[in-house]
């Protein structure tokens, strides 16, 4: 039996028109505190984890909880892709039917720009995609970057205790003396330099190690081209700067890829905050489909250009001598 | 004083910065519209271009997203 999915626009419509004002009565009573705005990753615990000779402290910081949270997330949905594939091998039903159609797609786009190197490259792509949307749509989970610890601070807010006092709330009147700011237990994990720059350090030295898979040692001779040096001295010279101008763009390459995720997951961030402050009734829940949008675009963007630079690394050499 | 100087200076500083978001816009402007053109006059290219669109995009607006980033390391950082 086949079953027709029914929109029960009827029943939501209440429910959209209940959270509103509930939103509405929720601002005017407690209205909401602009953050502290910080672009490294805030300590939770004063004292440092572990400490290395040479490198220095580890501490715990928000981003980091949030990752390993994100990363039991992501155990917790392969197995429940592993028992729903288990359970009707030709066509999964629930989780495991999206995740099929998911990875049927990536795997057709990877094939149409990849060629024969597609069983090389669309694991790299993949995870990275899927790591990065866990990443970008876990601020969807209610309270993730407002609920946290309380600490003293120069520049900060009264606070009101909530029921029986283990549980306070900021309150939207600054104090000079003896206020408090929030520190919350998970922050966006997009949204700490340490996480998009780790990366990309792994993306761009992948792309190198599959470019050497496919080419040997002369898949170098695109960095450092004397093959016409002396046959052509001119465009042999000409060949040896553009040479260098592609190591340079290798570097580029990890900058590129560590702020443009970066920026747009931060700038999110800083957006909803500043928005929330600003107009707090319905403004943020567009904005926060809007943010939706721009985490499945940037997680799609940098698999996608992981896999353009790894297909253009393997097939590059070749199709240079297929010119002349 | 000296202070209120220095967030006044990064508080500029930030918004100039910002001027470098004009690059980015104009290239996404110009990337969309050679996209919409090409699907106007062969519609069947809608995929291809669409999936190419998206990356140069994410390329054009790369620029932007880094003097954002130059911006928030003025008015954030220490």
């Amino acid at each position: 039996m086949k079953k027709t999915f029914k929109w029960r626009w009827g029943v939501h419509r209440w429910i959209v028109l209940a959270l509103i004002i509930l939103n509405v009565i929720a601002v005017n009573k407690y209205s909401p505190v602009q953050p502290h705005i910080q672009v490294a990753a805030e300590n939770i615990m004063a004292k440092p984890l572990f400490t290395l000779p040479v490198i220095g402290d580890f501490y715990l910081t928000n981003a980091l909880l949030a990752t390993l949270f994100m990363y039991i997330v992501i155990i917790l949905v392969a197995l429940a892709i592993r028992n729903s594939v288990k359970k009707d091998p030709l066509a999964p039903k629930g989780i495991g039917g999206i995740f099929e159609m998911l990875v049927d797609a990536i795997y057709n786009m990877t094939e149409t720009t990849a060629g024969k190197f597609t069983p090389k490259i669309f694991p790299w792509f993949m995870t990275i995609l899927i790591v990065l949307l866990f990443a970008n749509l876990m601020k969807l989970i209610p309270g993730f970057e407002s609920i946290g610890l309380l600490h003293h601070a120069e520049e900060g807010y009264e606070i009101q205790a909530l029921g029986n006092g283990t549980w306070s709330t900021l309150l939207n009147q600054k104090t000079t003396t003896g206020g408090y700011q929030l520190i919350p237990f998970l922050r966006g994990v997009s949204t700490d330099l340490n996480f998009t720059t780790a990366l990309a350090l792994i993306a761009v030295f992948m792309i190198q190690v599959i470019g050497v898979q496919a080419n040997g040692p002369r898949y170098f001779e695109k960095f450092i081209n004397v093959r016409n040096i002396f046959k052509k001295p001119l465009f042999g010279v000409i060949d040896f700067i553009v040479g260098l101008l592609e190591l340079i763009s290798e570097f580029a390459k990890i900058l590129s890829f560590t702020f443009r995720l970066f920026g747009n997951m931060f700038s999110g961030m800083v957006l909803l905050a500043v928005i929330g402050v600003l107009l707090p009734v319905f403004m943020p829940s567009g904005l926060m489909l809007f943010e939706i949008f721009i985490g499945v675009i940037q997680a799609l963007v940098f698999g996608m250009l992981t896999m353009v630079f790894m297909a253009q690394a393997a097939q590059g050499h070749e199709a240079e001598e297929g010119h002349e | 004083m000296s202070g209120d100087i220095v967030m006044a200076a990064k508080m500029i500083g930030a918004g100039l910065a910002m001027i470098g978001a004009l690059g980015g816009g104009i290239g996404v402007g110009l990337s969309v519209q050679g996209a919409v053109q090409g699907m106007a006059r062969n519609p069947d290219t809608y995929g291809n271009l669409l999936s190419s669109m998206i990356l140069g995009i994410a390329f054009s607006e790369a620029i932007a997203i880094y003097c954002l980033v130059i911006a928030f390391l003025m008015l954030f950082v220490m």
